[in-house]
């Protein structure tokens, strides 16, 4: 009998286990993932996880005074430039050097390049873009 | 495509002790002290003597022997593989796609704290002593005599490839609608000899991580990066005694923006 009771509280803490698991994993899904920006240069990489799980900004920090909602809605704009960025816009806003990074600094921290860009369209993770010629390292002649 | 055998990953500093003394004097002679060496002696970092080794600054100016002495200095740090001056290249040189004139290698140090990536751009090092010229059997490839580009002669090329084995920085690929090696000779043909000051690489760099010149010209900007005082610039593979003209240094930080391009860059 309190064998039975006891494989029962094992049970019912495996389920609980998992129903907790399912729950973090509904949570991940609330932000908006990794946006890639390909202009005006390809690519840079905006990581949700980075800004909120990790660092725990909140989702009206920075929608949508300072980036609509729409993924990718800014990178239209003309002043969406580096320039822009220095002069304490969109990213810069925040990575200004004070409250976080300067744009100034760590280039290839969010530029991933082509390289990166063309690594996650063979992973599958971004739809490659039209006129996009993915081409396999050390592969060709 | 091949790559360079360089395991970027693994590179550690290695003991200084492996350096010759004639490697040594031969960096002096440059106006650079060896200060690290790593992947087996084929990456030195070094930093500048010139204050220490030269009387003036046009002792060292005589030690390059050619005028305008074309150079890039690669700004390692600012790359971030935009890859605009891979397509510039393409275009302005007729590079095909299945070839290259010049390339970006990427490093990735995951246990960095901040930035983990790195990418280095690489291209024909133009070297003052190079080993493609000597393989050659038709002399279709040259130094040309006046500014020292390697350059390459297409209707002497006979597609043995003789050069693409010499080549150190295996910057040489066989152009199949040539009929003949293609290599990069700093735009010589298409921009620089009709009168352009840069390269279209370094034309269309939005970083500044290119930058050609005259080092041979002390008012010239790559005279003025290669030789700041204790600043680490490095070469590619030196000990192939090949005396390249491509420089390496770290930059990592710059402002304002508009600072890090080029002057005359698109």
């Amino acid at each position: 009998m309190k064998r039975i009771a006891l494989l029962l509280l094992a049970a019912l803490l495996v389920s609980l286990y998992f129903y907790g698991n399912v729950a973090v994993a509904e949570e991940d899904e609330e932000h908006g993932g990794d946006i890639i920006y390909t202009k005006p240069l390809k690519a840079v990489i905006f990581s949700h996880k980075a800004h909120t799980e990790d660092i725990g900004l909140e989702c009206d920090w920075c929608h949508e005074e300072t980036f609509e909602m729409e993924a990718l809605y800014m990178q239209e704009n003309t002043d969406f430039t580096m320039e822009s960025l220095c002069n304490e816009n969109y990213c810069g806003t925040c990575h200004n050097g004070d409250i976080s990074f300067s744009t100034t600094t760590q280039c290839a921290r969010c530029h991933i390049g082509v390289k990166g860009y063309n690594e996650l369209v063979r992973q599958g993770k971004i739809e490659p873009e039209e006129g996009d010629v993915i081409q396999v390292e050390g592969g060709g002649h | 495509m091949k790559l360079m055998n360089i395991n970027l990953e693994k590179l550690i500093p290695e003991s200084l002790d492996s350096v010759s003394p004639m490697e040594r004097r031969s960096f002096l002679k440059m106006g650079l002290v060896i200060t690290g060496v790593f992947a087996g002696g084929r990456i030195f970092s070094v930093v500048s003597n010139v204050n220490e080794a030269f009387a003036s600054s046009t002792d060292f100016v005589e030690k390059y022997p050619y005028s305008p002495h074309y150079s890039m200095v690669i700004r390692q740090g600012l790359c971030i593989d935009c890859e605009q001056c891979l397509q510039a290249c393409k275009e302005t040189n007729s590079v095909p796609d299945y070839g290259y004139r010049t390339r970006i290698l990427t490093k990735t140090v995951s246990d960095a704290i901040g930035r983990q990536r790195e990418f280095i751009p690489i291209l024909c090092n133009h070297c003052n002593d190079a080993p493609c010229t000597r393989a050659c059997p038709t002399k279709a490839t040259y130094k040309n005599e006046v500014n020292g580009v390697v350059m390459m002669n297409s209707k002497k090329c006979i597609g043995c490839k003789m050069c693409i084995l010499a080549c150190p920085y295996e910057a040489r690929y066989y152009n199949a609608e040539r009929r003949a090696i293609d290599k990069c000779n700093f735009c010589y043909d298409t921009r620089i000899s009709k009168g352009e000051k840069l390269t279209a690489c370094s034309y269309v760099c939005p970083t500044g991580a290119r930058i050609f010149g005259d080092i041979s010209d002390p008012e010239n900007v790559v005279y003025s990066m290669v030789h700041q005082i204790e600043k680490q610039v490095w070469v590619l593979r030196p000990e192939s005694g090949t005396k390249p003209n491509v420089f390496y240094m770290k930059a990592t930080r710059s402002s304002p923006w508009d600072l890090r391009k080029q002057a005359g860059a698109r």
